[in-house]
């Protein structure tokens, strides 16, 4: 038993924080918490200078164009329902796949049980790729979108986007990327890969607090606005305003999670993306060798780990993975998140719908140690 | 339909589903677990053990079953990991082995507490 948590469930949120993006959003917070852009006052203005900050920094991590495109929000799950929101109309329809979060496939199924929209969900091959041509041969007359997660949630496999980014723009097609897996994790380029807006949460890979997330809008999206309320601009009109960023946001938006979020970029930026990336997976190559070498224990698309993130999931024969994850827990401290992963297509097509599986996801703070326990742990099991 | 049959219907349509064990019409989940943990008689665990593979469960198997009891009623709630090792002085892949169908479906349900409703 480890004396400490060996947390690896980074894919449901990372954890620790590092300690100086933590300062920072409390620091920041403490001298500059005020309503941004709301007073005429210089400490608003101030405020209001860290938002706009934060949308520039975004910008350029995303390679967006348009920094007052930067939409914040509660999440990616909220940041999506904007985009569905303010962009579907009745008739509409849609192309996604079969690697979702219900962050996905709860508003398509809501919309379709309301007769508003039809959809069709790409299947995903056995290393867990979707074929870009398959979304191509799927593309109606009425097609308003294509949605994507970039990287699997259950299976860390990172998408084609720049190839499904290019059948889309033939057709003229706008592609919405899910990035709650994929940003902070590895580089997002939504102009060179043609993506027309990609919905991202700050509190995973990106180091922020939980609650803060949002949604970077190319230039040929027309985003509906879908609530509507104060933007401390044009004040006198009854009409929500039309000008981004306020278009999408409503009301007082998350000051210490756009602080939180801005310090875990930079962080991120300090550290080196590509550097944190390889670190995590060679922790996951070490613990899909380390499970590969246990008889009873099975691994999903961990064939090749090329193209993907740092998110492995497995089961124990027998052993049932509500259990698996108990028994890791209180006789290993180790936490890992088990079950069906809001994705429960992904365990439809894997085979593991009806027990779900033990999803494994390092982090920037773990280490080989740290593997090894988690393999050892496993083996126990097995 | 009157409120009462709506409720029923509601239920049924949540998996419950009634079963008479030991003499006592007792309702179940989709899973098996209880709907109402009071329903929960040393016997019933007997002849639901028997069930799962279990021919007699011995003071091993009572000694978790109680302090599953024991803690839900206590606390309201279901022990944590630690708790339940703490608690039963086994480690919870002990636990696991003891139990045809593991700590979840075999212990737990067999102690009578509700359906935990995890990540499905």
């Amino acid at each position: 038993m480890s004396d400490r948590l060996i947390y690896l469930d980074n894919a449901a949120t990372s954890f620790p924080k590092p300690r100086e993006v933590l300062d920072r959003m409390l620091r920041d917070y403490i001298e500059m918490g005020v309503s941004p852009g709301r007073g005429s006052y210089d400490l608003a203005l101030e405020a209001e200078d860290i938002v706009g900050r934060a949308r520039k920094k975004l910008a350029l991590f995303f390679g967006a164009p348009d920094a007052d495109r930067i939409i914040f929000a509660a999440n990616a799950t909220d940041a999506l329902n904007i985009a569905f929101n303010g962009l579907l109309q009745p008739g509409d329809h849609v192309i996604s796949t079969r690697l979702e979060h219900n962050s996905v496939l709860r508003p398509l199924y809501h919309f379709r049980e309301r007769g508003w929209i039809s959809y069709d969900l790409v299947h995903f091959d056995g290393k867990g790729f979707v074929d870009p041509d398959e979304i191509g041969r799927n593309i109606k007359q009425n097609t308003r979108m294509v949605i994507v997660s970039h990287a699997s949630n259950v299976l860390g496999t990172v998408q084609p986007v720049e190839e499904i980014g290019r059948v889309c723009a033939q057709r003229g097609i706008p592609l919405i990327i899910d990035a709650s897996q994929s940003a902070g994790k590895i580089p997002i380029d939504m102009t060179a890969w043609k993506v027309s807006a990609v919905a991202f949460t700050g509190h995973k890979a990106l180091l922020g607090p939980m609650g803060i997330g949002g949604l970077a809008v190319g230039p040929d999206l027309d985003i509906k606005p879908s609530r509507f309320g104060g933007t401390g601009v044009d004040s006198r009109s009854p009409v929500h305003t039309e000008t981004f960023p306020h278009r999408l946001e409503a009301g007082t938006i998350n000051l210490i999670g756009i602080m939180g979020l801005s310090a875990g970029i930079d962080y991120i930026m300090q550290k080196g993306m590509e550097s944190i990336h390889g670190e995590e997976m060679a922790l996951l190559k070490r613990l899909r060798d380390g499970l590969w070498g246990l008889e009873h224990v099975e691994t999903y698309c961990a064939g090749d780990l090329s193209g993907h993130v740092a998110v492995l999931t497995a089961n124990v024969d027998d052993v049932n993975p509500e259990d698996a994850g108990a028994i890791l827990d209180g006789d290993f401290n180790i936490a890992v998140r088990v079950g069906l992963h809001c994705a429960p297509l992904v365990h439809e097509d894997i085979g593991t719908i009806n027990c779900g599986a033990i999803r494994f996801s390092p982090g920037i703070f773990n280490t080989p140690e740290d593997i090894d326990h988690a393999i050892r742990a496993m083996a126990s099991m097995s | 339909m009157t409120t009462e049959q709506e409720r029923e219907k509601l239920l049924a349509d949540l998996g419950r589903r009634a079963r008479v064990v030991a003499g006592r019409e007792i309702y179940f989940d989709w899973e098996g677990f209880f709907w109402d943990p009071n329903d929960w008689t040393e016997e019933v665990a007997r002849i639901l053990a028997l069930e799962s593979g279990l021919e007699d469960l011995t003071e091993a198997h009572w000694n978790v079953l109680r302090f599953f009891r024991e803690y839900y009623f206590y606390h309201g709630r279901a022990p944590m990991n630690r708790h339940l090792k703490e608690g039963t002085r086994l480690s919870l892949g002990a636990i696991e082995s003891l139990f045809p169908g593991g700590i979840r479906l075999g212990a737990r349900r067999l102690a009578g507490l509700p359906n935990p409703k995890s990540c499905f």
